[in-house]
């Protein structure tokens, strides 16, 4: 999949998968290339940033794991980040049913 | 674990980071625990050192493209109010240089010239951003007026004034806060 079109999309696949549980960012982006069938396929660093934003935006909120053998960032949803997820899937079922009548899906 | 090929990319992550104004030790603390994670799945799925390696900074995208990404969402407030003060700069010389009572061009060029060094050693990341905003509206006007497109050439003292602000706030970011 075009890597532009899917960074558009890329906050709300985000918050969705952390809506199962907080995560830190390796398992985050397998359970983005797995949900996907391996169509979800980002440069990994790519999206730390986003991460990052996120969380300055409040959506989600992070606390460094130390029970591991390494120190690992583990990101969570906050309320706002529930709320927006909730707003997000909405726009997308409008948009997404727009462009399957549009094109005759 | 931390081998060379991971050490190398944290390295140059790290300047890349840097030369941003992005340094943050969190940030490299955290991509070094992606990559060797990725070692880790590498090496636990058959492959030889040197290959998981390479397989987890393939994976992770260029210490550039990462760095830019960083860049790209953090173009913070800050970074837009350093534009809005250049533009007003700029108009502001822009006014003067047509004031008909005005007749000192050498004024006009220092104030180019230090209008963009000011924003970039303000911490302006994008020097040549910096120079268009101050220095784009002189030569606009020209161009406007006589077809004049020679004027573009002044250009290139805000250019010269927003790579020496920008140098000067690497030096004292080494100075102050080293990489």
């Amino acid at each position: 999949m075009n890597n532009e079109a899917l960074k558009g999309h890329l906050d709300l696949l985000l918050l969705a998968v952390l809506v199962d549980g907080p995560a830190h960012g390796y398992a985050l982006i397998e359970a983005l290339r797995q949900r996907s069938g391996g169509t979800f396929d980002l440069p990994e660093g790519t999206v730390y940033p986003a991460l990052h934003r996120l969380e300055r935006q409040g959506l989600l909120g992070s606390t460094w794991s130390e029970d591991a053998a390494r120190r690992k960032r583990v990101y969570q949803l906050t309320i706002a980040g529930r709320e927006a997820l909730a707003a997000r899937r909405d726009e997308w079922k409008k948009f997404s049913g727009a462009i399957d009548v549009t094109v005759g899906i | 674990m931390k081998t060379n090929l991971v050490r190398n990319y944290l390295r140059a992550l790290e300047r890349d980071l840097w030369l941003r104004g992005l340094s943050d030790p969190e940030i490299l603390a955290e991509v070094e625990s992606h990559l060797l994670e990725t070692v880790e799945q590498g090496l636990r799925q058959g492959l030889d050192g040197a290959a998981a390696e390479q397989r987890a900074v393939e994976r992770f995208g260029s210490a550039r493209l990462v760095a830019n990404s960083f860049e790209n969402e953090r173009m913070d407030g800050m970074q837009k109010v350093l534009i809005v003060i250049a533009v007003l700069i700029g108009l502001f010389l822009t006014y003067m240089d047509a004031s008909p009572h005005w007749d000192d061009t050498g004024l006009i060029v220092g104030g180019l010239l230090l209008g963009a060094a000011l924003v970039t050693l303000l911490g302006q990341r994008r020097p040549w951003l910096a120079a268009l905003a101050v220095g784009v509206w002189i030569p606009l006007r020209y161009i406007f007026l006589s077809q004049d497109f020679s004027m573009l050439l002044v250009l290139l003292f805000p250019l010269a004034g927003a790579y020496i602000g920008w140098a000067a706030h690497l030096v004292v970011r080494k100075t102050f806060h080293p990489a």
